[in-house]
């Protein structure tokens, strides 16, 4: 069962990914796959732990510009169910001790499609002090708009 | 996320023109020279200038000469201050789920 959504913090991702859930699940839970994608090319990511168990660690590092690796992810598993969810967060690092910094808590969900796997991403955040500065600044939907087509343009580019 | 309060005005102001749009458009793909952003469009060099001044006093884009060429690079922190720290957090899901797809159907192809 998923928390309600609230659209100020939150946000959803849903695509039907064409491959066998195991395909999906194997790329999410061997490190050595995980590394592959984790991380935007050409930085590179190193698993360091990722314990798939409640309270199990899951940290990376990352290299950019082929520099040293630095702390990348550092959070905690709270469920897992094979093949079908993963929960964790940053709120907690191994062990369920707290976190200094928490942002953040996801759930990925797999289910069975006819195409393949419909998969989601429900992402949770901790209210952030910058929302504020948006907000006095007038920030609206119009150019919310605008600015995340370009975003998108430039994110390809 | 880094604490940057640019001046909101210029920054919505210079996406208020479809020449400064367009090229901001172009440099998504990677930086480019003046020459070769002004091309497309109809218009003489003094004024696309003036453009490009808007678009780089607004933060939009960074300019560097080398020899006698100038070329214009986006400026993300821009992007991220005026889309908002959701959206930042939506794009790094985006790309994290695109490459995962990419990855695991990749993986399906009989060459593998």
């Amino acid at each position: 069962m998923n928390p309600p959504f609230n659209p100020d913090l939150d946000l959803s991702i849903s695509r039907i990914i064409k491959a066998p859930r195991a395909a999906v699940w194997d790329a999410w839970t061997i490190p050595a796959r995980f590394e592959q994608w984790w991380a935007p090319a050409p930085a590179r990511c190193k698993v360091l732990s990722l314990e798939l168990r409640p309270g199990g660690a899951m940290r990376t590092q990352i290299s950019e510009g082929g520099a040293a690796f630095t702390p990348h992810m550092d959070a905690c598993f709270l469920a897992v169910d094979p093949m079908e969810r993963i929960v964790f967060t940053n709120a907690l690092v191994a062990g369920w001790r707290p976190a200094a910094q928490p942002l953040m808590s996801a759930i990925i969900t797999l289910k069975d499609h006819p195409e393949g796997v419909a998969y989601a991403a429900h992402v949770m955040h901790k209210d952030r002090a910058d929302r504020d500065m948006h907000e006095e600044a007038g920030f609206y939907d119009g150019w919310g708009t605008v600015t995340e087509q370009l975003a998108m343009l430039a994110e390809r580019g | 996320m880094e604490n940057y309060s640019p001046a909101l005005d210029g920054v919505f102001q210079a996406l208020a023109d479809p020449t400064r749009r367009a090229v901001l458009g172009r440099l998504g793909q990677g930086p480019a020279s003046i020459s070769e952003l002004a091309r497309p469009f109809d218009m003489a060099l003094p004024s696309f200038m003036k453009h490009i001044r808007l678009l780089e006093d607004a933060g939009w884009i960074q300019t560097r000469k080398e020899g006698r060429v100038r070329t214009c690079v986006l400026e993300r922190r821009s992007f991220a201050a005026v889309e908002g720290w959701l959206s930042e957090q939506r794009r790094l899901w985006e790309g994290r789920t695109d490459r995962l797809e990419r990855f695991v159907t990749k993986s399906q192809e009989p060459s593998e």
